[in-house]
């Protein structure tokens, strides 16, 4: 290992998010009388450019060999200190991160003596490691100039024109066979209520026209191999199979509407019961006759859903309803996805005000539980309620009943949020709001691209503020719905996002990544080959009987390391005498 | 043994392998989100469940650990691709190791969480803590 | 013409992002901001919604990529006064102000800030806490320098005195630069409605009447109470706190129709985290339609209610009156459920103010040639199929100043990424 380790350790207040439950000065001292520790001191924000400039400071000033951080999780801010190491002179493989923040003060707030102890304790674990760090030299990557986009909706379409026009060749790739997406499927959109072909239209001339993008449609993705700059995808269209080699990936992938199981408020059982992309079709190819007396639309079906929520029903009037009611709340728990759609509401605003262009006599009713329209969208509410269409907020822990009378004709029952009364509504056209949920293709994607999942089952964000196109992987971005539900301008900003992440990779041409790979010891080894069998990657090979690893496909797993029966290869950077000083450590008081 | 150990003053110290792309990111999913579970364990990252050798395992029974919680990837979500699988046939053979030196194997436990799920893993810590305390001190601490 | 280099104007988050992702790709950006520091909004906060993330955790690293990037530089304390030329050819002139300070040589030990004799109310702490003449915005501050207020300074020069590093000069002068640019990006944020234009709520006469951001002041770590949620009156800790959605939002009368999208969010963010830090605090938030659209936020404001037991109040306030021996609050409401007028007694009203463009923004429309809606937001070339567009080619707008879009962090993130593709797409064309 050479020199003697020389470790600093400082230790982050983080504002009081650890300083208001770890007794932070008491975990300093402590860490100063554990071995090879050369220096110990507390920030208030280690992140910031005081906090930084402090440990270059002390670098130079103590002759630190090796650094550690006691703060948040080292996925937000590692790469930050890392390069504060690096100014000081530092490799910065010599630094570790302590996570005495999200796994510790926000997870013990009501502990703090308990959680001052665990800090301890992950402090010195942290130390224990530092002292068997060695520094590493991280291999360079080349990027290709070439993208691949999958999903050819309006999203994965201004993604590849935003890359095609900087100059990136583009593999724009369509399960369907033809290019749109969700949008075909659209008559209008709001607030413009442009016809939907008119944007759609351009864009898609435009890809068809623009030389840098190859467009595959009727193709899907069946594996993707490789890694940032590198990816090798096999292409599948009919029996045809084909492999392309890309350096980004971004995933545009979208997203279906909810059609309601039948049953669900009488879906599928009477056919005056449509969806909103139903009624939109409806009305676009004037499948509607007769002008209805009144249309009901529902909104939430299968939307915030999944769990009661609380009810307040101290201010209703104690009637024989509001006994019922509470009866009834016990005993519905309606089927749905948690998460609020978004564009529900504009969509159903924009129906009614369809609706009423073409039947202004027709009584329109929507049944909310929060009317979610945001930012200049307000007015076209403002609109249809001009034009008299009326908004009623509903109980809507109660699913309305809805059953048919003679000629078809509807009736509609449901409790007014603000009397508590029932309102028994006859009409002519259910429409139910559903939410945009995520289709199977996408867990398909997210396994073959090794990219989580978020709870409400979209595909997860690197970072939920932060990060919201890029994903876990890198080289690979996040277009449209796909993380989550959309309007039009918000899914083209998300593309162009996108676009500008990847682009900045590409533009590049190279990157440097990081030096986790693994390491044969010839003299122990003896050429069983169970690594070139187990690597998923195929870094391992053997020769001469001695396997050996190719560094540019090693993913870091460490696999290997744990199944040769020789101990004869180190994982680099997670070695076992690092993990095992880890482990003692936890356990033991120093020394 | 040195003095009567009242059942309700015992600590366990468990020793928990995350890995990076999964289960660890859950732990912090856990913190930001606030959900509050007991102080009894220490984490250590790993870059994958595939990572870890049975001699961490052993180690840490060895030197004291009460309990030992290995989580990763749910299957087919391994980052890697098939290191958690291979975790998983370690585990079978760690459970009967552990039997054969006088550790109730129960003190082993291997649970799947992903990076959306700070929930569960805050619930994981709570349940495995109370079990282990249930057990009482690691057996081999008196040796 | 091989114009590579890019203005950006508006060092908030949205500015910020669309610098680093210019800057990564090898374009040279200047990133003009008005104010001494870089951070925006996203600075002033405590913690972001839904994930309870400490805001300036998460901002400080990008301010900090921005002052180190080499091919970032800074003209914070600056402004724009002038721009000719077309897109791939803009002249800009922008003029630092002078900070008095010599940023190369200060290194915001804050030595002068201990001994200036005068004190002033923070801009950057809504007012609440106060300043020296010398003065750092926030202790996060990039560039990491003092500035001196010289409206407020008396000229005592001891600042200059006790300074070791010699940075202090009180005679700098402000300097004109000219900037050749290939495109521009606009992303100045917005301002807060002023609530005392709603004389019923009693904002600006009611001391323990506040607004959100004011709040936000309140409760973070370093502003002008340390983190403590006190009452401006009498520094008690407040046990009924009430929000009122809507400040100036959705209101024909005042002229701001649009909702302002984040407002529900934030309150329900700062609901819980008053419940963290005052369990025994009740919280009320009174609203008409609660907008908690977005990743994560329907399963949140789930948890408020049933985990932190904030309560939900459907009904826009008629009046707030003050008790003027307790400074305590009486919000008049119209319970819709029960038909019939109520009152509730709080000992703290937060307000939560619709977000309005920047009171500048119109003059700097001007200046740029660019139109503006008829809110004063920036317009977009086309808001369904350009929506980061201006009105005049090579200038481009990201963040609050398009106007409330889906209005929070992320999104804010994404229109600066979208912005620095079009940038891109333009530069690159040429």
């Amino acid at each position: 290992m050479g020199e003697e380790p020389r470790i600093g350790v400082f230790i982050c207040h983080c504002g009081v998010n650890i300083g208001g439950v770890v007794n932070v000065p008491e975990v300093v001292k402590y860490v100063k009388t554990l071995p090879n520790v050369a220096h110990s001191e507390d920030n208030i924000y280690t992140c910031s450019e005081a906090g930084l400039a402090s440990i270059k400071e002390a670098i130079k000033k103590h002759s630190l060999n090796k650094v550690i951080v006691a703060s948040c999780t080292p996925r937000t801010h590692e790469p930050l200190f890392r390069s504060a190491c690096r100014e000081a002179g530092l490799n910065h493989y010599l630094f570790e991160m302590a996570n005495i923040r999200e796994q510790c003060s926000w997870v013990h707030a009501h502990q703090p003596e308990r959680a001052t102890k665990k800090a301890r304790d992950i402090v010195r674990m942290a130390v224990a490691r530092a002292r068997w760090l060695n520094p590493q030299e991280e291999p360079e990557l080349e990027i290709k100039d070439t993208a691949l986009v999958i999903g050819g909706g309006i999203a994965g379409m201004t993604t590849a024109l935003t890359l095609a026009d900087q100059g990136f060749k583009v593999y724009l790739v369509e399960k369907e066979p033809q290019l749109g997406g969700n949008l075909l499927r659209l008559h209008k959109l709001y607030p413009t209520m442009q016809d939907t072909i008119e944007i759609l239209e351009p864009t898609i001339k435009a890809v068809s026209q623009n030389k840098n993008i190859e467009t595959l449609t009727s193709t899907t993705v069946s594996e993707v191999k490789g890694y940032v700059g590198n990816f090798k995808v096999a292409l599948a269209k009919n029996e045809e199979k084909r492999e392309i080699e890309v350096g980004t990936i971004i995933v545009a992938c979208g997203a279906m509407n909810y059609t309601p199981p039948k049953g669900l408020y009488q879906y599928g059982v009477y056919s005056n019961i449509v969806t909103q992309l139903e009624m939109d079709e409806l009305l676009r190819n004037g499948k509607i006759e007769k002008p209805p007396e009144r249309v009901v639309m529902i909104q939430c079906v299968g939307a915030r859903k999944g769990e009661i929520r609380a009810l307040d029903l101290a201010g209703f009037p104690k009637s024989d309803t509001a006994r019922l009611l509470a009866k009834i709340l016990k005993a519905k728990k309606e089927e749905g996805w948690p998460y609020c759609s978004k564009i529900c509401c504009m969509n159903a605003i924009k129906n009614s005000i369809l609706i009423k262009e073409r039947f202004p006599q027709t009584d329109v009713i929507i049944l909310y539980g929060d009317v979610r329209v945001y930012k200049e969208y307000e007015d076209f509410y403002s609109m249809a309620r001009e034009n008299q269409v009326k908004f009623v907020k509903h109980i809507e822990e109660v699913t309305p009943e809805i059953i048919q009378g003679p000629e078809g004709k509807l009736t509609v029952t449901a409790y007014d949020a603000l009397s508590g009364r029932e309102m028994t509504l006859p009409c002519d056209w259910v429409v139910l709001s559903t939410p945009l949920i995520p289709h199977k293709e996408e867990v398909i994607l997210a396994r073959m691209l090794k990219i989580p999942i978020s709870p409400d089952g979209f595909l997860m964000e690197a970072h939920l503020k932060l990060r919201p196109v890029d994903t876990q992987m890198d080289g690979i971005f996040l277009a449209g719905v796909s993380s989550g539900p959309k309007d039009v301008p918000e899914s083209i900003i998300s593309a162009k996002a996108a676009a500008a992440r990847a682009a900045t990779l590409m533009a590049n041409k190279k990157m440097r990544t990081e030096a986790l790979t693994s390491v044969v010891d010839e003299e122990q080894c003896i050429g069983c080959g169970l690594c070139e069998e187990i690597c998923t990657y195929g870094a391992h090979y053997l020769e001469e009987a001695k396997s050996h690893t190719i560094a540019a496909l090693c993913r870091g797993c460490g696999a290997c390391a744990a199944e040769c029966p020789r101990r004869a290869i180190t994982m680099q950077h997670f070695t076992d005498e690092q993990v095992l000083a880890q482990v003692k450590a936890a356990l033991m008081e120093e020394p | 043994m040195e003095g009567a150990r009242v059942e309700a003053e015992f600590e366990p110290v468990i020793l928990a392998f995350c890995c990076n792309w999964c289960s660890y990111a859950g732990a912090d999913l856990a913190g930001t989100s606030r959900f509050e579970y007991p102080t009894n364990v220490r984490i250590i990252r790993v870059m994958c469940s595939g990572r870890i050798d049975p001699t961490f395992v052993l180690s840490a029974f060895r030197w004291g650990a009460d309990g030992v919680l290995i989580t990763g990837c749910h299957p087919g979500d391994c980052h890697y691709v098939q290191g958690n699988y291979m975790m998983e046939r370690r585990f079978a053979f760690l459970k009967e190791a552990l039997g054969h030196l006088g550790i109730e194997p129960e003190r082993l436990r291997l649970e799947w969480i992903s990076a959306g799920e700070g929930e569960k893993f805050a619930a994981l810590i709570r349940d495995t803590t109370q079990r282990i305390k249930q057990l009482g001190p690691n057996p081999l601490r008196a040796v | 013409m091989e114009e590579k280099a890019v203005l950006v104007v508006g060092g908030g988050i949205s500015g910020i992002q669309a610098s680093l992702d210019l800057a990564s790709r090898g374009y040279k950006v200047y990133l003009v901001e008005k104010s001494p520091s870089i951070g925006g909004r996203m600075a002033q906060l405590d913690k972001t919604f839904p994930t309870m993330d400490c805001s300036m955790c998460i901002l400080a690293p990008k301010m900090i990529d921005c002052s180190h990037h080499p091919n970032v530089q800074l003209l914070t304390y600056s402004e724009v006064k002038g721009v000719k030329g077309s897109a791939g050819n803009f002249v800009v002139t922008v003029l630092r102000k002078p900070r008095f300070v010599d940023e190369t040589k200060c290194t915001g030990c804050g030595i002068c800030a201990d001994h200036c004799p005068v004190e002033v109310p923070n801009e950057f702490d809504e007012q609440l806490g106060m300043r020296k003449a010398i003065y750092m915005p926030f202790p996060q501050a990039v560039p990491r320098a003092m500035t001196v207020d010289k409206v407020n300074c008396i000229e005592c020069g001891l600042c200059q005195k006790m300074c070791q590093a010699g940075a202090v000069d009180l005679k700098q002068q402000p300097q004109e630069v000219e900037l050749d640019v290939g495109a521009i990006i606009l992303s100045i944020g917005f301002d807060l409605f002023d609530p005392s234009q709603i004389p019923t709520y009693g904002y600006g006469r009611y001391r323990n009447v506040i607004t959100a951001l004011e709040l936000e002041r309140l409760l973070c770590a370093s502003g002008p109470t340390g983190g403590h949620l006190i009452r401006p009156s009498d520094g008690r800790i407040p046990r009924k706190i009430a929000f009122v959605q809507c400040v100036g939002s959705r209101d024909r009368r005042l002229g701001t129709t649009y909702c302002s999208s984040i407002c529900c969010k934030y309150s329900v963010k700062d609901a819980v985290l008053i419940k963290e830090h005052e369990p025994n605090t009740t919280v009320s938030i009174f609203y008409i339609d609660l907008r908690a659209f977005g990743k994560g936020f329907q399963v949140f404001v789930n948890r408020a209610k049933s985990e932190y037991g904030v309560r939900f109040i459907r009904s826009s306030p008629g009046e707030i009156m003050e008790n003027p021996l307790t400074k305590d609050l009486t919000v008049w409401y119209e319970d819709t459920v029960a038909g019939r007028i109520e009152n509730v007694t709080f000992d703290l009203v937060v307000l939560c103010p619709a977000l309005l463009p920047r009171t500048d923004a119109r003059e700097l429309a001007k200046v740029f040639g660019i139109e503006v809606d008829d809110y004063g937001f920036f317009k977009a070339s086309n808001v369904l199929t350009n929506p980061v567009d201006t009105t005049v080619s090579g200038i481009f707008a990201c963040g609050y100043c398009l106007g409330p879009k889906t209005g929070d962090i992320p999104d804010s993130i994404m229109q600066g990424s979208a912005t620095a593709a079009r940038v891109a797409e333009v530069l690159e064309r040429v």
